[in-house]
């Protein structure tokens, strides 16, 4: 995710971007008995059914140190309204307005621009393969790509799965512990470790230096324009996960520590 | 490593590798079918709002929502009076279904790569795939276990797992005020069907 300073909060605000990106916890097993403990006086009254089956610890809670949760909570339900009033709106016009190839060619641009996130964060995972196929990514698209607009590189069976990466990954694949769970305004689900991270990608995305290098109207243009190009995906991704839960804070929290801990895992 | 001990190992291999790939393949095929269902029943829909309905029968045929819930709940679950358990599990099912007949539009197709699928234990198959859809790509995992034919009981989507996110909200409501908990809030969610 890139983005210049002053639209940090507005970058970040793909606080989707934690249900696409950051971080990894040690999900531990709950205790089963003390959980069945804690709440078995409260159905005394009910007869507890036959269970023949034996799965019932088949999933792990996903668990992240969460010290801060009233603040988090109180900063999750501020995104929530900044979505649902201010983004949603922007993000339906933006769908209205410009037709899907367009939209995919403007998003393909982008993620081939910070093609460096990904090349340097291999590199510094020891992960030399990777980093020379974002390399070879890098200069298809932006070739017969036309400045990667078109995935070209997708026609390649070798390059067209090559799993995202970037500097909060970089720290876990260190051993770095994630840290406690944050949600920050705008940008939403992060860990302290992740949040780093987003740093580190702020530097080594182009997007980013452009902005910095370039005048007044770049310096608006580039970063917004990033963020227009991920509203819809990030949304949509943040709608399928808390729209129909129980507690949206839990379910995006749980969703963002699992998403984090299978990308540090490829 | 004696001689014997590898020559019962190359028997055991020889026996079981047949047998997996036999259920990977079964499970594949089935997944294939549910999906070419899913899709035409999709397609015949008058609108999203329709294919809920339309889609309910299709997809309780594929999945076992029981498994679903019962795992999504937990240890919990064996605090559940049968009625309560069967009340869970409808409320459940009409949020998965709800949640997944969101994401499809009538007259959009996705594409989907299947990928070499592994067998973590007899009886179960996980399926790795590819999907392309309405140009954006996801990696999506089906989890399938045999039970009445294979029925998939898990899909996770970039490594988010539907069963693991539920499971602990279950069990944050559970450890609050135990099963009658569990049953509100999922009444809660139901009614509170999404513009």
């Amino acid at each position: 995710m890139k983005r210049h300073p002053s639209i940090l909060p507005l970058v970040v605000l793909l606080g989707l971007v934690p249900l696409l990106g950051a971080c990894t916890s040690n999900p531990r097993k709950q205790p089963a008995s003390a959980t069945v403990a804690a709440v078995g006086s409260q159905n005394a009254k009910v007869k507890p059914a036959k269970v023949e089956e034996n799965d019932l610890e088949e999933y792990e809670v996903a668990l992240v140190p969460d010290p801060l949760e009233p603040v988090n909570r109180a900063t999750f339900w501020l995104n929530h309204q900044i979505y649902r009033f201010v983004l949603r709106p922007i993000s339906k016009g933006y769908e209205k307005i410009v037709p899907r190839p367009v939209r995919k060619g403007i998003y393909n641009a982008y993620e081939n621009v910070k093609f460096p996130v990904r090349l340097v964060n291999n590199a510094l995972q020891g992960n030399f393969t990777r980093a020379r196929q974002e390399l070879e990514k890098f200069l298809i698209n932006s070739s017969i790509g036309v400045g990667g607009i078109i995935r070209q590189s997708d026609r390649i069976p070798e390059l067209a799965e090559v799993p995202r990466t970037d500097t909060g990954l970089t720290f876990a694949k260190w051993g770095m512990s994630s840290g406690p769970y944050l949600v920050i305004p705008l940008l939403g689900p992060s860990t302290f470790r992740d949040t780093v991270g987003l740093v580190g990608d702020a530097a080594l995305n182009p997007v980013s230096w452009v902005a910095i290098m370039t005048g007044e109207f770049w310096v608006v243009v580039f970063p917004y324009t990033n963020t227009l190009r991920s509203l819809p995906e990030q949304l949509g991704t943040y709608d399928s996960v808390t729209e129909n839960a129980l507690d949206r804070y839990l379910a995006a929290r749980s969703a963002f520590i699992q998403y984090r801990k299978q990308a540090a895992s490829r | 490593m004696n001689l014997a001990y590898r020559l019962l190992v190359a028997a055991v291999l020889v026996v079981s590798l047949p047998a997996a790939a036999t259920s990977t393949s079964e499970a594949e095929k089935r997944l294939q079918v549910a999906i070419n269902d899913v899709v035409a029943v999709a397609d015949r829909s008058p609108s999203s709002s329709a294919l809920a309905g339309s889609l309910r029968p299709v997809l309780e045929k594929y999945i076992s929502f029981n498994a679903m819930t019962r795992r999504a709940v937990g240890p919990g679950w064996r605090q559940f009076s049968a009625d309560q358990q069967s009340k869970a599990t409808q409320l459940f099912t009409t949020l998965l279904i709800r949640t997944y007949s969101k994401k499809l539009t009538p007259g959009e197709y996705p594409v989907i790569k299947f990928k070499t699928a592994s067998a973590p234990a007899p009886g179960r198959v996980e399926i790795p795939t590819t999907l392309n859809y309405k140009g954006s790509q996801y990696n999506v995992t089906y989890r399938m276990e045999e039970s009445e034919g294979w029925r998939i009981t898990d899909v996770l989507i970039e490594g988010v797992s539907f069963v693991a996110n539920y499971r602990t909200q279950f069990d944050a409501t559970f450890k609050k005020g135990g099963s009658t908990a569990v049953i509100d809030a999922l009444s809660q969610s139901v009614a509170n069907v999404p513009k």
